[in-house]
């Protein structure tokens, strides 16, 4: 077993379940022939030929119809947005259709279908191509929204998403897409949804994180242990439905809460997750909730974007505001 | 083949001549390497390799001139990124070659603890009251502690234990400026006394210590004063405001006479008897129980010669007389008997120095005879 990173992971889960689930079919723009822009479909028309595995026009609107129909009959259609920004124009066949079939039809018809799209910034690309809009998709009953941060976790919960009955808003933090390499064996075990996964234990406070973010929040642990302070730090990873359980019985150990976040503030997911901590375990709370995001405002290109990125600093600095 | 071309190896040179290579062909570098000396028209210079790769190409061999700008190094093109095949990539992806392994807890990592239950401002108030949360049980739902239960267990914590009467009125006053003074004042007390043989069963004995004390103030201003201790700075009075220490089953009063220095015997023995009854009615209006510059605590009708009385901020000095009593004195190898005042002065040694306390009691005992 060689070490992967999380795009091959990525690619590894699609081809494990083409290879034993017939019914799943990859399509969007540039993934048949090309492999897909980041090469997460590498191979996989080659392998599993092209009724399975496809090219569709340059038209985002169609491909989440598409994938509707298909599903709604008895397909699992596994469709790319080549970039997060550029899933606005399926908004409404994704809100108005996917996310409310089943309970349209009463449950006769539903949509287990995965629409994945890579997001976030950090890779110095232009206008459009750095969207973390995962809050939009979280509002949506009917749509669950995953993003993993590790090759292994891309690995199990993309397999748990095709085999999920509704549909997946699958989002692939494209910043780390080949930032690690890991150990991950194809051996088809799913990781559950709809719960978070603790990466490290510790006392005084509980950083939440999710996405590309995973990485300097553990930079940051890391740091602040060395100054005496002990983190427990917590991949959300399902954005939606959140695990608040997990969140609330390690923020309920601790007393404190740095949500990080690399999407805008206002309205983020991480004012849910506050609210929510809010609502539960107020009174377990040594200190404010604190967030570090993004800022409200466009994402900015270039070198630009690593100052609105969250930064080990100042997940840092916002940790130890709260200490005292 | 990336080419490495000579830099300006001065300040606008235009060219530098070969000395010795450092690398032939095949050879790999690392970066900042020496790759070859350069002679120029100044000196000898080392050029330091710009990239780890391996030399494909020298341009050139010791002796030869080689223009700034020209070819001077080529590398072998690096052939491993170009294979794998990125895609179409909009961007830059980040890589690391190190690999780790991915170890989390599939949800929560610890089950939950027993903890307080309570509100922030419950916990900021018990805090501020010094309340342990944890000797606590809330009554609250699901057990939640309630600022009323903070403050039934401040109330609770307040009443002592059985058997002790917690300190009221007087009594708590008393021990609040005992504490204070205690905290601030560093005293000194000196013992001495008086012979009053010759005027003894004449004259009123407060009466006369007034006077003396009167007398003494004007010698030595400096005990008959108030210490200003956040400012560390002194006020020496010329009249006397003399508080009179008086006792009673509540606790100790201390009424003011104002100006004694002014006043006659006459008037000073009616404000004494008129103290007396205003203190055991608990009638002292307040404003004879302030202002007092200098203290006379007269504790000897009871028992007792001496004391170390407490002085109380802001004067500075206190006088206590004790028993009068029959003693004899040795004068000029003569024994005699003779009626003798015990004195205790005690002073603020913050701002009152031994010489200015010894000559006020000298001054005193002086005025007594």
């Amino acid at each position: 077993m060689s070490n992967i990173t999380l795009l091959e992971a990525v690619t590894q889960a699609l081809a494990y379940e083409l290879n034993h689930d017939e019914n799943i079919v990859v399509f969007g723009e540039d993934v048949g022939k090309n492999g897909g822009v980041f090469r997460a479909t590498a191979g996989l028309q080659k392998r599993f030929g092209e009724r399975r595995v496809f090219d569709s026009p340059l038209a985002e609107s169609m491909i989440a119809g598409l994938a509707i129909g298909m599903s709604a009959q008895g397909l699992k259609p596994v469709a790319e947005f080549q970039f997060m920004g550029f899933i606005y124009p399926a908004m409404n066949q994704i809100i108005s259709h996917a996310a409310r079939l089943r309970n349209r039809t009463r449950g006769r018809l539903h949509c287990p279908l995965v629409f994945r799209a890579p997001f976030g910034g950090g890779i110095h690309a232009p206008e459009h191509h750095s969207e973390s809009t995962e809050a939009l998709f979280a509002h949506i009953p009917g749509l669950q929204v995953v993003i993993p941060s590790s090759p292994k976790r891309a690995y199990g919960l993309l397999l748990a998403a095709m085999r999920n009955p509704d549909p997946v808003i699958f989002l692939e933090p494209k910043r780390i897409y080949r930032l690690v390499k890991q150990p991950v064996p194809d051996d088809g075990k799913a990781l559950p949804l709809g719960t978070c996964f603790t990466l490290k234990t510790g006392e005084d406070v509980t950083l939440i994180s999710w996405g590309a973010s995973m990485h300097e929040t553990m930079q940051a642990a890391a740091a602040l242990e060395e100054e005496g302070i002990s983190c427990e730090v917590i991949d959300v990873a399902s954005i939606k439905p959140l695990d608040m359980n997990t969140i609330l019985t390690s923020v309920e150990k601790t007393g404190r809460a740095v949500i990080i976040h690399e999407a805008a503030k206002s309205g983020g997911v991480g004012a849910e997750i506050s609210a929510q901590i809010m609502e539960n375990s107020l009174d377990a709370l040594l200190a404010p909730v604190q967030r570090v995001t993004g800022y409200d405002v466009t994402m900015p290109y270039f070198e630009l974007e690593k100052y609105y990125l969250p930064s080990v600093l100042r997940i840092k600095q916002s940790v130890l505001s709260i200490m005292a | 083949m990336t080419i490495f071309n000579l830099p300006d190896l001065g300040e606008g040179l235009p060219d530098a001549e070969i000395h010795e290579w450092f690398v032939k062909v095949g050879d790999e570098v690392t970066v900042d390497q020496p790759l070859v000396s350069m002679e120029t028209a100044k000196a000898v210079v080392d050029v330091p390799c710009p990239e780890a790769g391996i030399i494909e190409k020298l341009y050139g061999k010791p002796g030869d001139i080689i223009q700034t700008g020209a070819p001077l190094v080529a590398f072998v093109e690096q052939k491993e990124q170009a294979a794998e095949d990125q895609g179409t990539v909009v961007g830059k992806l980040e890589e690391n070659a190190h690999a780790a392994d991915d170890d989390f807890i599939i949800g929560s990592a610890s089950p939950n603890a027993t903890r307080v239950k309570t509100t922030p401002a419950a916990r900021l108030k018990a805090k501020r009251l010094n309340i342990d949360l944890k000797t606590i049980s809330g009554t609250g739902e699901n057990n939640l502690i309630t600022l009323d239960d903070i403050q039934q267990a401040a109330a609770k914590q307040s009443i002592p234990p059985e058997g002790f009467e917690p300190l009221r009125g007087v009594r708590r006053a008393m021990l609040s400026s005992m504490v204070q003074s205690h905290q601030t004042v560093v005293p000194v007390s000196i013992f001495d006394e008086a012979d009053v043989s010759a005027w003894m069963g004449k004259d009123d004995i407060t009466v006369r210590i007034i006077r003396a004390i009167c007398n003494a103030a004007k010698h030595e201003p400096a005990l008959n004063a108030w210490f200003d201790t956040e400012h560390s700075a002194r006020k020496c009075f010329n009249e006397v405001h003399l508080g009179l220490a008086m006792d009673n089953a509540d606790g100790l009063f201390v009424p003011v006479i104002h100006d004694a220095q002014t006043q006659s015997d006459q008037a000073l023995r009616e404000q004494i008897n008129a103290f007396k009854i205003s203190v055991q009615d608990r009638t002292v209006p307040a404003e004879q129980l302030k202002g007092s510059t200098i203290t006379l605590s007269n504790f000897g009708k009871f028992s007792g010669r001496f004391a170390s009385p407490i002085i109380v901020p802001p004067s500075v000095a206190i006088l206590a007389v004790g028993r009068l009593y029959e003693g004899v004195k040795s004068c000029d190898g003569t024994i005699s008997s003779c009626h003798l005042l015990p004195l205790s002065l005690s002073f603020d040694h913050r701002a009152v120095t031994g010489g200015e306390a010894t000559r006020f009691l000298g001054a005193v005992i002086e005025s007594l005879k």
